[in-house]
């Protein structure tokens, strides 16, 4: 949808659009997706939740898992790194947020994952 | 010969700048593509599509005998490559030859002699052309090693010959420091590609990355069609070119240009090409040399007042006496931007999905290569980048405002695009003055952009935006309904 505003005599467009549930923003020459309400409570939880706390590993973008390194048990600190994701012939590493160890393996190498897929499963340390 | 079907072995932006070209000509189209790339702007505009493959490139874009039985059930007499997948291949121009299809592009040989790294060194340095000063050699023992590197003269790079990606490389400064740094490279390379060995070179840190646009006609002449700067690099991947370079004074330029043509020649090179350099404190060294059309070639186009597609079509088909040496003058500036889709405000991650709303401002001097519309699908198989904008203007600072303007006008929705970081690349004072070098990237832009903040009365907006714009259109969501912040930790490799 487009849209027109006049701010001290200077006209700005303006273009919005729901894709796939997010509302995208064209706003005078920046693009950004708008923050929902939900998205910005869960954001508010997740800053204010204990920091440097190990989590699963989700796939943060869609892509081929070509590499895993460690296996069900072992120790994990923040910074070590245990999958690596290959997209647009890219590679990205997903390092563990903090100290734990790898629950369990939810992908395989080789395998090509969706967005948001979980790909491995850590326990932190209690 | 008489080209009447032409073969496009490419996707993207390059298949439909190809397409334009033929469809100018007269020329049938024969698009071979991946079976995801059916939601793409060039896949609608062929004439007939042969589906070559799954997604995975080396079962379709890479996959020489596929290309080439696709390209015969379409009946076709030529076939452009395009630029990357096998477009430098050899064993695939050969093969697409021998199917009795032209291949658009240098001979099979000639590719050998130039693409090929080691081959290419071998011609330039009998050509007494200049190189940058390294050290290849079997000595392998430290002694040896800094002796070499002392006749090379500091800053040295020591690389592992088996290896890439930055493992194994240390830069040696002095002759205090080289005899640990050289074991320490050995030690790495070792444990890292299962051989000791390394190759050393000079280091340049503030080199400039100059290439020359040649041509060689049916008749074997070579021609240049002046340079490109195409500094503005990451992880070796340009992001922005221009023509011609502000960094060449008239006599390098003019032995640049000797020296491109030289080696083309004695090569036999025919169709378009590219001869890259690195320029350091007035010297140039040959880099490599690039057997096929490249991504930036619409910025020697603009500047140039030539059309390098037809050109290599025409070359193909031997109609073309091409380019006269005399007469050709370059005018005005042209830059390119090559728009990705990534996040810039984390680091550049992927970003893919549906487009939604795209518009390119059209105007004068302004020229946008696009290979996917609103409704087409940004998949992770293949190369980010999804439309590139050109711009010409009279001088290079009309030529970056108009730029800046083009991209500040432009809109994509679906995707995230580097137009942030574009933006702040053109707006940076060593990229305005023509100072910056091949780190320029990493010196200046090595960390993601701030996420900009809105102002109060954007933020007034953007609630009358949220409120207005109907929820109909509300997609289903889904896994991708991700916040825009990244909850995971992740780098890039950065090499």
């Amino acid at each position: 949808m487009r849209f027109e505003f006049e701010i001290d005599g200077r006209r700005l467009i303006a273009e919005s659009e729901w894709i796939r549930g997010q509302l995208w923003i064209y706003l005078d020459g920046k693009t950004f997706i708008h923050a929902s309400e939900t998205e910005l409570k869960s954001r508010a939880s997740k800053k204010s939740g204990a920091p440097g706390l190990a989590r699963d590993l989700m796939a943060p973008m869609p892509g081929k898992v070509t590499k895993i390194i460690g296996k069900p048990g072992d120790p994990v600190k923040k910074g070590t790194a245990v999958v690596v994701l290959e997209a647009m012939k890219m590679e990205y590493t997903l390092k563990s947020e903090g100290e734990g160890h790898i629950e369990a393996l939810h992908c395989q190498v080789g395998e090509q994952v969706v967005l948001g897929k979980l790909l491995v499963k850590i326990k932190p340390k209690s | 010969m008489n080209i009447r079907r032409l073969a496009i072995a490419n996707r993207g932006e390059v298949a439909v700048r190809i397409i334009l070209a033929c469809q100018e000509l007269g020329i049938e189209t024969v698009l071979l593509h991946s079976d995801v790339d059916s939601g793409t702007k060039a896949y609608r505009m062929a004439d007939k599509r042969v589906c070559i493959g799954p997604a995975a490139t080396a079962s379709s874009y890479l996959n020489i005998s596929a290309n080439v039985q696709g390209a015969l059930a379409g009946g076709v007499d030529a076939l452009h490559p395009g630029f990357g997948f096998l477009s430098e291949n050899p064993d695939f121009a050969e093969a697409v030859e021998k199917a009795g299809i032209a291949f658009v592009g240098p001979s099979a040989a000639a590719m050998r002699k130039l693409g090929d790294k080691v081959s290419c060194k071998e011609l330039a340095n009998k050509l007494r052309l200049p190189l940058v000063p390294g050290y290849q050699g079997e000595f392998q023992d430290v002694a040896a090693l800094i002796a070499a590197a002392e006749q090379i003269g500091y800053p040295v790079i020591v690389k592992a010959a088996a290896g890439g990606g930055g493992r194994g490389m240390k830069i040696l400064r002095s002759r205090e420091e080289a005899k640990e740094l050289i074991e320490s490279a050995q030690r790495e390379a070792l444990s890292a590609f299962g051989s000791a060995k390394v190759f050393l070179e000079k280091y340049l840190e503030r080199a400039k990355h100059i290439e020359f646009q040649i041509f060689g006609d049916a008749t074997g002449r070579v021609v240049h069609l002046y340079d490109r700067e195409c500094s503005v690099q990451r992880r070796h991947q340009k992001i922005i070119e221009e023509a011609i370079s502000p960094s060449l004074t008239p006599e390098l330029r003019r032995k640049m240009g000797e020296v491109a043509c030289l080696l083309a020649e004695s090569a036999g090179y025919q169709g378009a090409g590219t001869v890259e350099f690195l320029l350091q404190d007035e010297e140039f060294f040959l880099l490599e040399v690039n057997t096929r059309l490249q991504v930036e070639h619409p910025v020697t186009e603009l500047v140039m007042g030539v059309d390098l597609v037809k050109a290599q079509i025409l070359t193909t088909a031997k109609k073309a006496s091409l380019f006269e040496r005399s007469g050709m003058v370059p005018r005005g500036h042209a830059i390119e931007c090559r728009i990705y889709a990534e996040n810039p405000y984390e680091g550049g991650i992927p970003s893919t999905g549906k487009l939604g709303r795209v518009y390119f401002p059209e105007g004068p001097g302004r020229r946008f290569e696009v290979g996917f519309e609103a409704g087409d699908e940004i998949t992770p198989f293949y190369d980010p980048m999804i439309a590139k904008a050109i711009v010409w203007d009279e001088t290079r600072t009309r030529a970056i405002q108009k730029m800046l303007r083009v991209l500040s006008d432009a809109i994509i929705l679906g995707v995230h695009t580097n137009i942030p970081l574009l933006r702040e690349i053109l707006m940076h004072a060593d990229f305005v003055s023509g100072e910056m070098t091949t780190r320029f990237m990493e010196q200046h832009f090595s960390e993601a952009l701030p996420q900009p903040e809105l102002l109060a009365w954007e933020k007034e907006m953007v609630e009358q935006i949220y409120r207005k714009t109907p929820k109909s259109e509300k997609a289903t969501g889904g896994a991708s309904a991700n916040p825009a912040e990244n909850p995971f930790m992740a780098t890039w490799r950065t090499s």
